[in-house]
């Protein structure tokens, strides 16, 4: 099987096969990761067709390393760029509220107990829990990705975890 | 431990929810727009390049005829030049005489000098 590199280089060198298996490598976790960062599946979606259309396009700016990594900053980014078309920019910090979804109940009763455990968490903890727990990303690359320091994505994620593991288990109990 | 390791079993619980979604509706949606971003700028470069391709083409006649009056005007130069510069020599030199009668003077002597040293090689 090429290694992940492999493709990249190929797909740099105008291989649509070696790109369409890249993005069918990754895309659950790129798709889980934006769904999860936008609150909706449709919009999740979205963002992540705009991370591969964007990584066509970037492609050969990949230097090697992890190509998780790289795609999930392409994510990211898009991630942000909805949030200003949005016009619902906030700041990241440890302060930040619970920033509720725009979902019917309806829809959110059909939801995973994980996925409503982990919308319970502050904007910041749902970020560096979605990247490192969910997206499997290490606090290193989570914090490369995000800009924010070290320490930070560590206690948030050492902090939402253990939040995401009292809802889930209050969950199971009721 | 590795970092990873502290929450091994949530990070598994998300991996089942997302490889439970299927792939190759989504791939074919990615490469479709790839391959439509692809077309479009195929076409913009191909019609920009048309487009010059035209332009350039409607200026090759203009362009042969000057390079036809350039050659015209070379030959007739080439031509005509000889007559010319004898003409203007001898313009030169009687200008030349008549303003200074020295300078005739010393060409006549030059000239001597020479007449003189070509007849004495021939004897």
């Amino acid at each position: 099987m090429r290694s992940d590199p492999d493709l990249a280089h190929a797909a740099a060198r105008g291989s649509e096969a070696a790109f369409a298996e890249l993005v069918r490598r990754h895309q659950a976790k790129v798709r889980g990761m934006a769904r999860r960062l936008a609150g909706s599946e449709a919009t999740g979606d979205d963002i992540a067709q705009a991370t591969f259309f964007t990584a066509w396009q970037k492609i050969s700016s990949y230097a090697g390393g992890t190509f998780s990594a790289w795609i999930c900053t392409i994510c990211w980014r898009e991630f942000l760029q909805w949030r200003r078309r949005q016009k619902m920019e906030i700041e990241f910090d440890e302060t930040a509220e619970i920033i509720p979804f725009d979902r019917s109940a309806e829809q959110a009763e059909q939801r995973m107990d994980l996925t409503r455990a982990l919308e319970s968490l502050s904007e910041a903890q749902r970020v560096c829990v979605v990247l490192c727990v969910a997206t499997g990303l290490s606090h290193t690359e989570a914090a490369e990705v995000t800009g924010w320091p070290l320490g930070t994505v560590k206690s948030h994620v050492q902090r939402g975890v253990a939040l995401l593991r009292t809802r889930l288990e209050n969950a199971n109990v009721a | 431990m590795r970092e990873q390791d502290a929450y091994k079993d949530l990070s598994d619980l998300f991996r089942v929810e997302d490889n439970a979604l299927p792939a190759e509706p989504f791939t074919r949606q990615v490469m479709g727009n790839v391959r439509r971003q692809k077309m479009m700028r195929r076409l913009v470069v191909g019609s920009l390049g048309l487009t010059g391709a035209a332009i350039a083409a409607m200026q090759l006649p203009q362009l042969f005829a000057e390079w036809a009056g350039v050659d015209k005007t070379v030959t007739e130069a080439l031509t005509t030049a000889p007559t010319e510069l004898s003409s203007a020599a001898v313009n030169q030199l009687s200008t030349l005489a008549m303003s200074n009668p020295m300078w005739l003077a010393i060409a006549a002597g030059a000239s001597l000098c020479v007449f003189a040293v070509s007849a004495f090689e021939r004897a």
